[in-house]
């Protein structure tokens, strides 16, 4: 089977980190169950669906989550934390 | 500290240019169309099955079934997880080229993590591969 190239929207990016995702976006202070956003915002959704894809195309660090802000979401959300044992 | 995978980084690099390529979104976001069985939420190990949902499904007949994150927003506009709505939007602006063929819906909670590593995501992976004409995959969670 060939590799297909994948990139991982993530509203917990310290939980994806420790999976070292080949590329991943993380849309800074989004809560879990809004990964695009909230709904009906579907400008933003295009944003960062567009922003998503981008990471395909450009020279991303394997394994690291990329955070951008979008300041257009509002309210932001602390993301869950990974518990250290 | 936190512990990350000791894997390797399975990296696969995209050669091809946006525009021309054609997109499949997978979701751990427990999405199904209606009329597919619901995922297992009574099991508390996990459902490790998934759900192939296909390119020309209407949106309002996908829903959530999954008890591990409140998907309230999810249940009124399923574009929050599974941005297919917005795919379509990216395609007709020519952004993209197309929408593959099949996309995936899993539950994203398992306490089987060895199955679902060894079995369930190669079987997606698999699912992708045969027929869905993806080049390049979107993966959400919840």
């Amino acid at each position: 089977m060939r590799g297909i190239p994948t990139v991982l929207i993530t509203v917990s990016p310290e939980v994806s980190a420790q999976m070292r995702p080949p590329r991943a976006l993380y849309p800074k202070g989004f809560k879990v169950g809004n990964s695009l956003g909230r709904p009906g915002m579907r400008e933003l959704h295009r944003e960062v669906l567009r922003d998503a894809l981008r990471l395909l195309t450009q020279d991303t660090r394997p394994g690291a989550v990329v955070t951008r802000e979008y300041p257009e979401y509002g309210e932001q959300y602390e993301p869950p934390r990974v518990r250290n044992k | 500290m936190t512990t990350l995978s000791r894997k390797c980084v399975p990296f696969t690099p995209f050669d091809g240019e946006l525009s021309k390529a054609t997109v499949a979104i997978v979701t751990a976001g427990g999405v199904h169309l209606k009329d597919q069985e619901p995922f297992n939420i009574a099991d508390e190990l996990g459902d490790l099955t998934f759900r192939v949902i296909p390119e020309d499904v209407d949106s309002s007949r996908l829903m959530v079934t999954h008890h591990h994150y409140d998907h309230g927003d999810a249940d009124e506009d399923i574009n929050v997880v599974f941005p297919v709505d917005v795919l379509r939007d990216l395609q007709a602006e020519g952004f993209v080229r197309d929408l593959a063929k099949k996309h995936i819906g899993y539950m994203g909670y398992t306490m089987q993590l060895k199955a679902m590593y060894e079995g369930t995501a190669p079987e997606i992976a698999n699912e992708i591969d045969r027929g869905s004409r993806a080049d390049v995959v979107v993966l959400t969670g919840g």
